[in-house]
């Protein structure tokens, strides 16, 4: 399976019309001055073509493709706090696409193309930095593990190759890559296409980009409800019936296609409309050191010792772990996160031991039982899934929001994202992700 | 003499008699036992301590303490050190960060020249096109990262880790502080104290000598009263049921060490933090804060100025501008309660030299200390629920529920709680501590009752205290936080208030979303000095209240913990069986599984595949998980658990079983004996040994209570040995004579009990991972190294040697013994591996029976489409072995390619020398003959066909059934 | 870190034991459908609010149990400290 360009065809192309576009000169020109302001909000009309729920990167990316690739701008996306403010700001912002499956690794590999083009798509430098992924391995099956997302890879036509504990240190000279751990690194899989980007600016790009080309973005807006009739469920909710409209803290408004584009809250504005689905929210937790000069040039990442880590533009180390083993809502973290974090860090380099944490957070986590996504039309008519992102939902936002856009516009579930569409539960055929994604940034 | 410090002062804190040389920059200077880095530094003169982040802007004093953004320095290997908070050591060489080539001629200030389009989050802006600069821009980019230097070589240290159960902790040991600790203590409660500075007694300490007095006094209570003080410690963060992270910075003089507590009651007493003023200049060296400055002349005894302006809003500042002019300052004393402000600050490159005032005036001075009003560092009280409030007429926040929360199991006490003379702070927090002793004895009461086991409590539980503490006031404070002109709200990140109103003006409006923007209160403090500046100029800006905004959320920690610290001591226990000193002397090439450590091969592993089919070898297989199951409904439980059947399984004989989890899908395997009517000896996969129990276990407890059954872990109590060739009865007859070996009386698939070297009550299973005539057996731990030691002895002249795991998963591959977690995967299911032979669908119910049925009836909508299967590869180059995990590709549609499946094992075969595999393929490629296209790590294809059986050698079992 | 009420060992921290899962019983596999067993085995109540769980006491007694946890803020029905908890409010 080659990847084929956006994968589907689109209605004429938009292109947005910012009331200022950046630059180097226009940074000149304008000096202290203030810059306009990058969203379209307002007060909410009475109804729009599509509602997205959830103003996070997703949400976003849907709603700036809706109106991009198909001309769909009677568009409001609501978010019950504000934007970028769950999982899109919390993340570890880690690029990459060397997934485990086939269908897994064209549809990231989609995704990561967007990326690399989505400063100059967007007007707004999301300073994506290519720098390198490597996936450690500390056993022999790591090590198979390893080879084989390798082999699927280059199958697919992604840049991925095994690599030994010589030039891992060639790369990395900060790790220890001799014998003395307990558990001594024996190889990795580097991903040269893999890095990071700053997170927050792609929220904001994202933003932008849809604000100009007339979508609505309104914070501070909780969806309370979905509207729907002719349901198989009390108040015709439930499979069988459609979408038609929400209600929100600020009043209510008609629609005949809801998104559900949240992390963490997916469960709940689903039982809206009556549906139950296959996720269990857990907390993710991360933690920032203070600044160092650069030291570490590629993001490391170690499934066995389940930690990530990455050294931002600022000096900053950031980690990441495996999601808590505890489903909650509560994002108090915990003290035991950050004491492993560091000890498994410091199996890898030994002499960060002077380092400090600086801060600590998480976000939450909607765990699905194969690790992969649910993306696409429900059987409730008019409601879409964008949820079940687990821990790899940033990564995969411009592709989300690209082919799921092209779903609604479209009534037809794009190749790109047919493996992941909800009834796959019901007819038991899980996606085989769970293995590369376990601790998989 | 250094030409900033004072005469001897009454309640220094440094010793004169214990001068100190260290290094700054490389130049030699000195001070006294008790400075702090920054002390001696200002009292050799330096004002300039390092350069400002992203317009490389001097800077210099700010706090004198932890919180200080602009005295981070390097010591040694160590980066970011607190210069205002370190104490001074003998030969330390500190350095500034953040400045090239040097301090004092920084090239980076060049970017103030760009400075007019370097505004918040210029960044996002530009940096755009063409798009293969951007790696080149990036590069410039990160060379402005901020921070010290760390040697990624350096010696780790060893820290330790404590664990503490307190009755009572609080947090901060000023004089609320310490009275609530020693009142908690004289109620008798266990009480830990937890002081941020080197010394408790708060800003008494810095407050002259009745201040002092009153210092030592409570401090003398708290210890008479039996707490344990904790100083230059923090109480970094709180989690559920007062979890506590105690942060010893320099325990016992060795490295920091964690401290993690229980404690019943936590007390946050973490007083008050100084705000700074934001106006023109206001980051310029010769700006301070009033505690800064107090703290230079009283602890330290260094003049931080010589003719100074203090702009006082409080009574600190009317202090600070007492203490100055009584170290020899000239004062010129600015009251803002007048209404009178600062709007700028002005002078040469790094140098303060007029104040000007909102009225006009212009004052010459080289010092300007602030005291504009305070912040409560509120994050404890945060972390347990509580909410900052902001309240108008005090000019800061406050916790919404003033001490209590949870249940009324956190506290809090002192400036953070209100305002009041130092009699009505120690009076509550006495009060405070009272009752924090109360609660502690009740919940330590329910604790008791709520442990099952626990020793019966004596009477009744003590009533829970209400709290009728008097609140402590709220005096009227200005609201003072940015004056007419623009100036740093956030030093560390270099943000200023036009950074902040401009970002607001673009819609980044909520604090959340300005902090994300222009980073501001993410440096070093984590927003205590930078946070309600930053609310209060969004307030302004968006036309809103300060409480309207409201503010970030604080995370934890309240103070930075090192990396080493949070560690501790590595602790990765290892398992090695009771032969481990065997093996170690026989040479062997260890290998880690798992937990396990394991001989790989003595030498030779394709030798030891040889001597094994040709002679007889020994392995070790002890990890091989083991189960102890006996009970009436043992059968039953055996039933449920594998796929096969278990009903009719002869006393004396074992069987092997498949399991799978409720989706159909392998979970593991093993062979199971039967050594009693009601008694089974069960092994599973090394690696699924643990995971197999707890699924037993909640089979057992939540699905069949009623069940009699007892399942006991055994993997440890026995030493697993097995004997395996076609001369293993002939060894094993050696050592053996009260089990008859004859192949009559002792079957494949049987098990004995029975006496080996003079070892009793070994367990003896005749099976055949490697397909030879083989005997397992799993002798009592304690006596392994003597059974494993006689085999040796007993067979030299058979040829018997010892076999490591690499002969073992040749020879297993050999005979197409699938391994689970290899050769199968999260979703292959059992049929995936070829074992519709061992499911028996009539069954009344076994794990995973509905997805099973489905799968092998084919009924609608129950077995998915495209089920991979298991089989056996031979390459048709005899001499390639394809590496594990390599992909099998089909011809797809337009002449591409499609993966079809993968080898997940391969080896070479010494025995039938010649490359052989197992590998996943899709269902319809599966028959014998079938040829299949296999692609290599290189990309090279290679050709290889599907064999008949998954054994490659013996398929018949000949060998092991003689 | 969370302390867990176990029936036998009292309170724990929640290192010591594993959430095993929502409590549901399990479809009579003589009868079941495919739609039933899948919902069984996939589908999650997930609630923001109280919700039924199984546990286990992993590295104390032992015992599978089953307990009431509000997932919001993350408390259990019956706390092993504090008076009486009542209804949790909002997530924190």
């Amino acid at each position: 399976m080659a990847p084929s360009g956006s994968g589907v065809a689109q209605a004429a192309r938009r292109r947005a019309r910012y009331p200022a576009r950046y630059s180097a000169l226009a940074l000149l020109r304008r000096g202290k001055r203030p810059w306009p302001p990058i969203l379209r909000g307002g007060e909410l009309a009475s109804s729009y073509d599509a509602v997205v729920v959830g103003g996070g990167v997703h949400g976003l990316a849907t709603a700036y493709y809706l109106a991009s690739n198909w001309g769909i701008t009677n568009v409001a996306v609501l978010d019950k706090g504000y934007l970028g403010g769950g999982g899109s700001g919390r993340n570890t912002a880690i690029v990459r696409s060397n997934y485990l499956t086939p269908e897994g690794v064209a549809f990231y590999d989609r995704s990561l193309r967007l990326y690399e083009r989505l400063a100059l798509d967007l007007n707004l430098n999301v300073m994506f930095s290519r720098r390198g992924h490597l996936t450690l391995a500390h056993s022999d099956g790591a090590l198979r593990t390893m080879r084989w997302r390798a082999e699927v890879n280059k199958q697919v036509g992604v840049d991925s190759e095994v690599i030994g504990p010589g030039e891992i240190k060639r790369l990395v000279p900060a790790l220890d890559v001799s014998e003395a751990p307990r558990y001594p690194i024996l190889g990795a899989l580097h991903h040269p296409p893999g890095g990071i980007i700053r997170h927050d600016a792609v929220v904001w790009g994202y933003a932008r980009a849809a604000a100009a080309l007339g979508v609505e973005t309104h914070q501070s807006t909780e969806v309370l409800d979905v509207a729907t009739s002719g349901g198989d469920g009390p108040d015709g909710k439930g499979p069988g019936g459609r979408v038609t409209g929400v209600r929100t803290s600020r009043g209510d408004v008609s629609t005949p296609v809801v998104v559900n584009c949240t992390a963490g809250w997916a469960s709940l504005i689903a039982a809206m409309v009556g549906l139950r689905l296959p996720i269990s929210t857990h907390p993710l937790q991360a933690a920032v050191t203070e600044p160092v000069k650069l030291f570490l040039p590629a993001v490391v990442v170690s499934g066995s010792l389940h930690v990530y880590v990455s050294q931002t533009d600022r000096g900053e180390l950031v980690f990441g772990a495996a999601v808590d083993p505890l489903a909650t809502y509560d994002t108090a973290g915990s003290l035991s996160f950050a004491e492993d974090l560091a000890g498994h860090v410091l199996q890898l380099m030994p002499g960060l031991g002077r380092m400090r944490l600086l801060r600590q957070w998480s976000g939450l986590c909607d765990m699905t039982p194969d690790y992969s996504p649910i993306i696409g039309p429900t059987p409730v008519d008019g409601f879409h899934c964008d949820v079940g992102w687990g821990t790899y939902g940033f990564k995969a936002a411009p592709v989300a929001g690209e082919q799921l856009a092209a779903c609604i516009a479209t009534g037809e579930v794009p190749e790109l994202i047919a493996p992941f569409t909800l009834d796959r539960f019901a007819a038991g055929r899980l996606v085989g992700e769970k293995g590369a994604a376990a601790v998989g940034h | 003499m250094s030409p900033q410090r004072l005469p001897a002062r009454p309640g220094e804190v440094i010793d004169r008699r214990r001068p100190l040389s260290f290094t700054w920059n490389g130049r030699a200077l000195s001070g006294f036992a008790g400075d702090t880095i920054v002390s001696a530094l200002a009292a050799s003169g330096c004002r300039v301590f390092s350069r400002s982040m992203k317009y490389h802007r001097p800077r210099g004093i700010l706090t004198a303490d932890y919180w200080d953004p602009n005295t981070l320095v390097q010591v040694g290997d160590e980066p970011n050190v607190r210069g205002g908070h370190r104490l001074l050591e003998a030969h330390m060489a500190a350095s500034a960060q953040n400045a090239w080539p040097s301090l004092r001629w920084d090239a980076k200030t060049l970017t103030a020249l760009g400075g007019r389009a370097l505004s918040a989050g210029f960044y996002y802006k530009t940096f755009m096109r063409p798009r293969w600069l951007w790696p080149t821009y990036e590069k410039v980019l990160a060379r402005f990262a901020p921070g010290g230097v760390i040697d990624p070589e350096s010696a780790p240290r060893r820290h330790d880790k404590r664990y503490a159960h307190p009755d009572v902790v609080v947090a901060g040991g000023g004089p609320a502080g310490l009275a609530a600790a020693a009142a908690a203590g004289q109620a008798g409660a266990a009480v830990m104290l937890v002081e941020h500075e080197h010394a408790v007694g708060g800003h008494l300490r810095w407050d002259g000598a009745s201040g002092r007095a009153a210092a030592s006094e409570l401090a003398e209570a708290a210890r008479a009263a039996g707490v344990e003080i904790l100083t230059d410690a923090t109480v970094a963060g709180r989690w559920e049921d007062n979890w506590l992270a105690i942060v010893e910075r320099a325990a016992g003089g060795g490295p920091e060490r964690l401290i993690k507590a229980r404690a019943k009651v936590l007390v946050v007493a973490a007083g008050l933090i100084e705000r700074p003023y934001v106006f023109a200049g206001n980051d310029r060296p010769g700006v301070m804060l009033s505690q800064g400055a107090r703290r230079l002349a009283n602890l330290w005894a260094v003049r931080p100025g010589s003719r100074a302006v203090v702009f006082s809003a409080n009574a600190a500042g009317d202090a600070a501008a007492a203490d100055l002019e009584a170290a020899g300052v000239a004062v010129e004393h600015v009251d803002a309660r007048t209404g009178r402000t600062v709007t700028a600050a002005e002078g040469r490159r790094n140098a303060l030299e007029r104040v000007v005032l909102s009225d006009g005036s212009r004052l010459e001075a080289d010092l300007l200390v602030t005291a504009a009003g305070w912040t409560a560092p509120t994050s404890l009280l945060n972390m347990a629920g509580v909410r900052p409030c902001y309240d108008p007429t005090a000019a800061r926040f406050f916790p919404a529920e003033p001490g209590v929360s949870e249940a009324g199991a956190v506290l809090s006490t002192g400036g953070i709680s209100g305002d009041g003379t130092l009699e009505a702070h120690v009076s509550h927090g006495e009060a405070t501590g009272r009752l924090a002793a109360a609660r502690a004895a009740t919940l330590a009461h329910r604790l008791r009752v709520a442990t099952a086991w626990a020793a019966p409590v004596n009477g009744p539980e003590p009533p829970l205290v209400p709290d009728e503490r008097t609140p402590l006031g709220r005096h009227r404070h200005p609201a003072l936080f940015c004056s007419s002109t623009d100036g740093m709200v956030d030093f560390s990140e270099d943000v200023s208030s036009r950074d902040l109103r401009n970002a607001a003006a673009e819609g980044f409006d909520s604090v959340e979303l300005v902090k994300r923007w222009t980073t501001a209160t993410m440096g070093s403090a984590q927003g205590k000095l930078e946070t309600v500046n930053t609310v209060a100029v969004l307030a302004e800006a968006t036309g809103s209240t300060i409480s309207e905004v409201g503010t970030t959320t604080w995370r934890p920690p309240f103070a930075p913990v090192t990396l080493g610290a949070l560690a501790g001591r590595p602790f990765e226990p290892v398992r090695v069986s009771s032969l481990h000193d065997l093996h170690v002397a026989a040479g062997m090439a260890p290998i880690s599984a798992g937990q396990w450590i394991r001989p790989e091969h003595y030498g030779e592993p394709q030798a030891e595949v040889r001597n094994v089919r040709a002679n007889v070898g020994i392995i070790d297989v002890s990890p091989l998980g083991k189960l102890d199951i006996q009970g009436p409904d043992a059968t039953d439980l055996l039933s449920l658990l594998y796929l096969n059947k278990w009903r009719r399984l002869a006393v004396g004989s074992v069987r092997y079983g498949v399991m799978c989890a409720e989706d159909g899908v392998i979970l593991d395997d093993g062979v199971t004996g039967r050594l009693g009517e009601d008694h089974y000896l069960m092994s599973t996969t090394s690696s699924g040994a643990g995971a197999v129990e707890v699924w037993i276990q909640n089979w057992l407890q939540t699905e069949h209570p009623d069940w009699r059954v007892r399942v006991t872990p055994v993997t440890d109590a026995f030493t697993s040995i097995n004997v395996a060739g076609p001369r293993s009865r002939t060894l094993l007859e050696r050592l053996t004579d009260d089990v008859d070996l004859s192949p009559e009386a002792f079957k494949y698939m049987q098990v004995r009990r029975g006496t080996v070297a003079g070892v009793a009550s070994c367990v003896m299973w005749r099976i055949g991972f490697t397909g030879e005539l083989s005997y397992e057996l799993h002798v009592p731990a304690g006596h392994g190294p003597h059974v494993w030691s006689a085999l040796l002895a007993a067979g030299g002249d058979l040829g018997v040697a010892p076999f490591g795991l690499e002969a073992q998963r040749v020879m297993r591959l050999e005979k197409g013994h699938f391994i689970v977690g290899q050769d199968t995967d999260a979703l292959t299911k059992a049929p995936t591996a070829g074992l519709e032979w061992l499911i028996k669908l009539d069954k009344e119910d076994f794990c995973g029976l509905p997805e099973l049925r489905w799968a092998l009836d084919g009924e609608p909508g129950g077995a998915p489409e495209a089920l991979q299967r298991l089989v056996a590869v031979q390459p048709t180059d005899p001499a390639y072995v394809p590496p594990e995990a390599c992909q099998i590709v089909a011809a797809g549609p337009g002449g591409t390619e499609r993966i079809i499946g993968r080898i997940t094992s391969s080896r070479y075969s010494p025995t039938l020398e010649r490359s052989i595999c197992l590998a996943q393929v899709e269902a319809d490629h599966p028959g014998a003959g079938t040829q299949l296209t296999v692609v290599d790590v290189s990309g090279r294809r290679h050709r290889a066909t599907v064999m008949a059986d998954h054994a490659h050698f013996d398929p018949e079992g000949g060998r092991l059934r003689g | 870190m969370l302390l867990v009420p176990c029936p036998h060992c009292g309170p724990r921290n929640s290192a010591d034991l594993t959430l095993v899962g929502e409590t549901e019983p399990r479809p009579d596999p003589a009868t079941t459908t495919p739609a039933e067993w899948r919902a069984y085995l996939y589908e999650e109540h997930n609630p923001a609010g109280w919700c039924r769980e199984t546990w286990h006491c992993r590295l104390g007694c032992g015992r599978f149990f089953v307990t009431e946890r509000h997932r919001g803020a993350n408390r259990f029905r019956h706390p092993p400290l504090g008076a009486s908890a009542g209804e949790p409010g909002e997530a924190r």
